[in-house]
């Protein structure tokens, strides 16, 4: 077998929201290239599934149910394209639409076998390799030994690999670090994973696989619950927690100051009014329509995606929901909604009269901002639009009309633009979002507005939750004396974990509940230089002892000289600038045989300029592609790093435990 | 491609046993270990604690430790064991023993796509249905299992292994090996005493090439919960009384003055959550005070003899932090929680703890054990004294083990086999029955369906001595 090169290997990153994928190996490693949403579609045949939703229709019925002249049209359009007039059903694809989407993969679990390898023959054919292509799999850890064989069988039997190897999530991330010894917490869409990794092997025992309730998913619907109330659909929600103005502030911090009543009075409900008019009329708040927020981060050049979506809008016709928003309804609403404009600009106009009476400084951080608004992307509404056969040009108007989006940013340029652009920097994969260039195409926006809840994400004990996962995680390694290692390398990945100030939320809740100070009982005072103050008890001025984690024998350094030396971290810090009780100094040398003693995440690799633009949320995947690089080129199979498919044919799928790093 | 060198690992088909894939499945009263013969850890380790959420609906029961450390209202922790080292609840101790290996070796039922509401039921597929349905019903239809029992089982619980076995998981081959056997194999012995120190028993089994000689086996509940007991008590006894705070409900903490009250921020709960989950969560406060500060009087004699006190009393104490910040040096006070395993007088009691008995301690138990062994056997028995189980990690335990052995003793030479490798130390008898169910030769020993159909149960007493 000749050697593998670098333009031929496939690495493929399952995941419950969002599959990722690439062919080939940059120079300079790069975020990944293919992304797609991790659902499929039920075809016709029982057992086999679309990648987009495909809608059939038989022609006949609709055009009972459609005005004359609206049928005029469709035929118009069946004209443009082609279409025979008497073929009685159509079928067509529309790839935002995400009703009756099946996803394979939840809480990091495969649950739908069938779907899932339908899944990965999509992204396997939207790569479109050549032959002679091994295939890194990324590997969740809530996959069992036997379902990594299924997998196995599956890659070297459908797609004739020539080579297969799996790697675990937690171990990728590690290696993306070139960190030996961490803790990995990943945080995905529906569950979070703890891994206590040394010497690049993951500690099976204690290790906390899964844990639901506490991804992405769960931050969504713990805004939902606080937002219900005022209007917010799941979706609106899910837009808001990917947007900077939400928040989850370290422990302690306060809210900015409540609401006056008046004020909270006098401002308009943007996304109530919104509710009532159009976007609840729909066929009901569908689950998987939520999800439909993100839909366009997909299309590329390279994806058959970009190009189907243009042609999307005049084609797309008779979703039978059309008498709802169709007729005096959308006018009315339309009409509504400039009042309301007029209103807010009135208001808007007072409110900044009142600002500059205050004379208030030049902006406010988000954190101390107790509202802030949002532009939304209602998928629902173009859904519903589409739904109207509205002609093209009725279509444009009508998205005009709703959108507010460009008439927004000129009006209040200074809020809006600086929104787009954070936007822009927090989109993980760089593509812009096709609103943004085209304003007709894309989804309608609106704006919105929130308070205080959107600091709230992560309220409800998510952070605890993953705050104990990894205490007991740590807690569970065996060799007591790396447990401080562990602690002193967390590294939090996963996109789950993109929300703003998460990380450092979280970083603060670990110090505040398990964070181990020096006690003030072991302080050594006999050695204390008369120029310093009397130990005020709490240890953070104070010297300590440096004894054996057993306490056999004392250290024979100074303690004084030991604490001057190994003087306090400033990385050790709480994020986020709050006053933290200052327990932290010298724990780094406590005579504690408890942990953790310090917290700290792990420094990013900082030789990948790509990675380093987006973050590394996604840092499994780097991991996998310097492991790529190791055990396909490097090693080339010195290390049975893969599986061949000899190796395969020899000892079927059981074999693959014997094949990785 | 895979040319063999000195590092490269045997293939498969080279020695015998792997293609098996026999799953190895060890209870015990703290954990269930779980895993694949032939590896050297056990993949699956899970609490045997379960919990019980009690609603309107009826009880759901969560396994896992995912599932048990979350603060909810009415959620009861159990064990299914009793503590007295015998299962008590075979119903929920089958589906903690099936979690554990569903979880983490072969793979979670199909059946999940229905109720995680991210699919709408309508697009299940049903072939794949059905088969998830016949996996649920025989979650191990293509593994054999080696499952371990404590030496003291009845007759009823062994015919009872294997009916879960054949009937509930639908296994094609049983067997059933006794721990104490499994830990002398772990640690390459066919012949010695096992001491195992667990979570609710410790017992000693003598073993004769390979079989246990069952009319030595000792068992005593002097073990890692009696260990913790004795924590609480000195943590009632001492004045002013320390505060056992457990980490849920602390919110968040303030670094205080060794022995002055916390001035944590505490969680509150409209209702708090049970007496039996909050116990399970004290006890992982525990684990950390016996990792970190508790430890043995490493010997010679005991502690209590008047001189050992004064000099323990010499060596730094070892500070505590509980969760809610309360910090404070433990002096003497840590030897005293370990000695009762050794001395039954030394142990702190009250009216729920009475005093062990003398004959409870761990040198009686041995003691006890080689009356029943031969005489001229003795020596080579006591040539391989093999210490096993999680407790037995107690600071300085084996030290002050060695010596108290070595003074009952004095003629036969003592060997302590302990491996120093945690992970071995504590899952000894795991590892013994994943080395037996990868040896080629083990393979006749199997119960296989066909047999276990044509004798029924009984067949186990005569096939697993």
């Amino acid at each position: 077998m000749p050697p593998f090169k670098d333009e031929q290997i496939i690495i493929i990153a399952p995941g419950s929201e969002t599959t990722v994928a690439q062919l080939g190996l940059p120079e300079s490693f790069t975020p990944a290239r293919l992304r797609v949403r991790s659902r499929m579609f039920p075809a016709e045949k029982e057992g086999e599934w679309e990648p987009y939703k495909v809608r059939r229709r038989i022609d006949a019925v609709g055009k009972k149910s459609m005005a004359q002249e609206e049928v005029d049209e469709i035929n118009d359009m069946k004209k443009t394209f082609g279409e025979s007039e008497d073929d009685g059903i159509i079928y067509e694809e529309d790839p935002i639409s995400e009703e009756g989407a099946v996803w394979p993969i939840s809480e990091g679990r495969i649950v739908n076998w069938t779907c899932f390898f339908a899944l990965m023959t999509h992204v396997y054919n939207t790569l479109n390799p050549p032959f002679h292509t091994p295939i890194l799999l990324i590997t969740q850890p809530a996959w069992t030994p036997r379902e990594h064989e299924k997998l196995t069988q599956f890659f070297f039997e459908k797609f004739k690999t020539p080579a297969f190897s799996l790697l675990d999530a937690a171990i990728a991330t590690s290696w993306a670090y070139g960190t030996h010894t961490s803790t990995v917490i990943d945080v995905g869409k529906g569950k979070v994973d703890v891994t206590a990794i040394s010497e690049f092997l993951p500690h099976g025992t204690g290790r906390v696989i899964a844990l639901p309730g506490c991804g992405g998913e769960a931050m969504t619907q713990r805004l939902l619950t606080l937002l219900r109330s005022k209007g917010f659909t799941r979706e609106m929600c899910e837009q808001l927690k990917k947007n900077p103005i939400c928040e989850i502030l370290p422990v302690g911090t306060a809210l900015p100051g409540t609401a006056d009543a008046s004020a909270q009075d006098a401002i308009t409900n943007p996304a109530a009014a919104a509710s009532t008019g159009a976007t609840a009329s729909g066929p009901g708040h569908r689950e998987t329509a939520a999800a439909l927020g993100i839909a366009p981060r997909g299309p590329g050049p390279d994806t058959d995606v970009g190009d189907e979506a243009n042609g999307d809008d005049d084609n797309e016709g008779v979703l039978d929901v059309a008498s709802i928003v169709a007729g005096g309804k959308m006018n009315e609403y339309l009409a509504r909604k400039d009042k309301e404009k007029q209103d807010k600009a009135a208001a808007k106009k007072k409110g900044t009269d009142a600002a500059s009476a205050q004379s208030r400084p030049a902006r406010l951080p988000n954190s101390k901002r107790e509202r802030a608004t949002f532009m939304y992307e209602d998928h629902l509404l173009l859904d519903t639009l589409k739904g109207m056969n509205l002609s093209s040009k009725g279509m444009a108007d009508a998205q005009a009309a709703l959108d507010e989006g460009p008439q927004r940013k000129n009006q209040d340029a200074e809020q809006g633009d600086s929104i787009v652009e954070q936007r822009l920097a927090i989109e993980p994969n760089g593509t812009i979002d096709s609103a943004f260039t085209s304003a007709h195409t894309g989804p309608i926006r609106r704006e919105i507005e929130v308070g205080i809840e959107r600091f709230q994400a992560g309220s409800g004990g998510i952070l605890e939750r993953i705050a104990d996962a990894i205490y007991r995680t740590i807690s569970a390694i065996e060799e007591v004396n790396k447990r401080s290692e562990l602690w002193d390398s967390l590294i939090i990945c996963g996109n789950g974990s993109k929300i703003r100030g998460f990380k450092d939320a979280l970083m603060s809740t670990l110090q505040t509940k398990y964070l181990i100070s020096p006690s003030s009982a072991t302080i050594f005072t006999s050695e204390l230089p008369s120029n310093m103050s009397t130990p005020a008890g709490t240890g953070t001025n104070t010297p300590q002892p440096q004894l054996a984690p057993h306490g056999t024998s004392s250290s024979q350094v100074n303690p004084l000289l030991l604490a001057a030396t190994t003087a306090q971290n400033p990385y050790l810090l709480p994020p986020g600038g709050t006053a933290l009780p200052s327990m932290h100094s010298h724990n780094a040398h406590s005579s504690h045989g408890q942990t953790p003693t310090s917290i700290k995440i792990a420094k990013p690799p900082e030789y990948f300029p790509e990675w380093k633009d987006v973050g590394y949320d996604e840092a499994a995947f780097l991991g996998a592609q310097v492991a790529a690089k190791v055990i396909f080129i490097v090693d080339q199979g010195l290390n049975k790093g893969y599986m061949t498919r000899p190796d395969y044919n020899d000892q079927g799928p059981t074999g693959i435990h014997y094949y990785s790093l | 491609m895979n040319i063999p060198n000195a590092s490269t690992v045997p293939n498969p088909n080279e020695y015998a046993g792997d293609e098996v894939s026999a799953i190895v499945l060890d209870p015990g009263y703290s954990t269930t270990r779980a895993g694949f013969a032939g590896e050297d850890v056990p993949k699956s380790v899970i609490p045997t604690y379960y919990g019980v959420l009690d609603s309107e609906s009826g009880s759901e029961y969560l396994f896992g430790e995912n599932a048990i450390h979350n603060p909810l209202r009415n959620l009861e922790i159990k064990n299914p064991w009793s503590t007295d080292g015998i299962v008590e609840n075979w119903e929920t101790a089958t589906r903690v023993w099936e979690y554990a290996i569903t979880s983490r070796l072969t793979g979670a039922k199909q059946t999940d796509p229905i109720k995680n509401g991210l699919n709408d039921p309508l697009n299940g597929d049903p072939d794949v249905e059905m088969e998830g349905l016949d996996d649920a019903e025989k979650p191990l239809t293509d593994s054999p299992l080696l499952m371990t029992e404590p030496g003291w089982s009845s007759t009823k619980a062994r015919e009872k292994y294997i009916e879960i076995a054949m009937e509930d998981w639908g296994t094609p081959a049983f067997y059933l090996g006794k721990t104490g056997v499994l830990a002398a194999f772990a640690a390459g012995k066919a012949s010695g005493i096992v001491i195992d120190i667990g979570a609710s028993m410790t017992s000693v089994t003598p073993v004769i090439d390979g079989m246990v000689l069952k009319k030595g086996v000792q068992k005593s509940p002097l073990a890692g919960n009696f260990v913790s007991n004795q924590i609480r008590l000195i943590f009632n006894q001492s004045q002013p009384q320390i505060p056992l705070t457990p980490h849920y409900v602390v919110s968040s903490k303030t670094p205080v003055d060794a022995g002055v009250p916390s001035q944590a921020i505490y969680k509150t709960f409209e209702i708090p959550p049970t007496a039996s989950f909050r116990r399970n969560e004290e006890e992982r406060v525990l684990t950390e005070f016996k990792e970190s500060v508790v430890e043995t009087w490493a010997g010679p004699g005991r502690f209590s003899n008047g001189t050992n006190e004064e000099l323990a009393k010499a060596t730094p104490g070892r500070p505590f932090e509980m969760p809610d910040g309360w910090n404070q040096v433990f002096g003497v006070e840590r030897f005293k929680a370990v000695e009762g395993l050794f001395d039954a007088s030394a142990a702190l009691f009250d009216a729920e703890n009475p005093r062990p008995k003398d004959e409870q301690t761990i040198p009686r138990l041995v003691q006890a054990a080689m009356q029943h062994v031969d005489v001229d056997q003795r020596p080579a028995i006591l040539a391989h004294v093999i210490v096993t189980g999680g407790s037995s990690l107690l600071y300085k335990f084996n030290e002050r083990l060695n010596s108290e052995l070595q003074a009952m003793f004095p003629a036969p030479r003592i060997r302590l086999i302990a491996p120093g490798n945690v992970v071995e130390r504590k899952y000894g008898a795991w590892i013994g029955g994943s080395i037996l169910a990868s040896l080629g030769s083990f393979h006749q020993l199997w119960i296989s369906k066909k047999e276990y159909e044509e004798h029924g149960p009984s067949i186990v007493e005569k096939r697993c001595k």
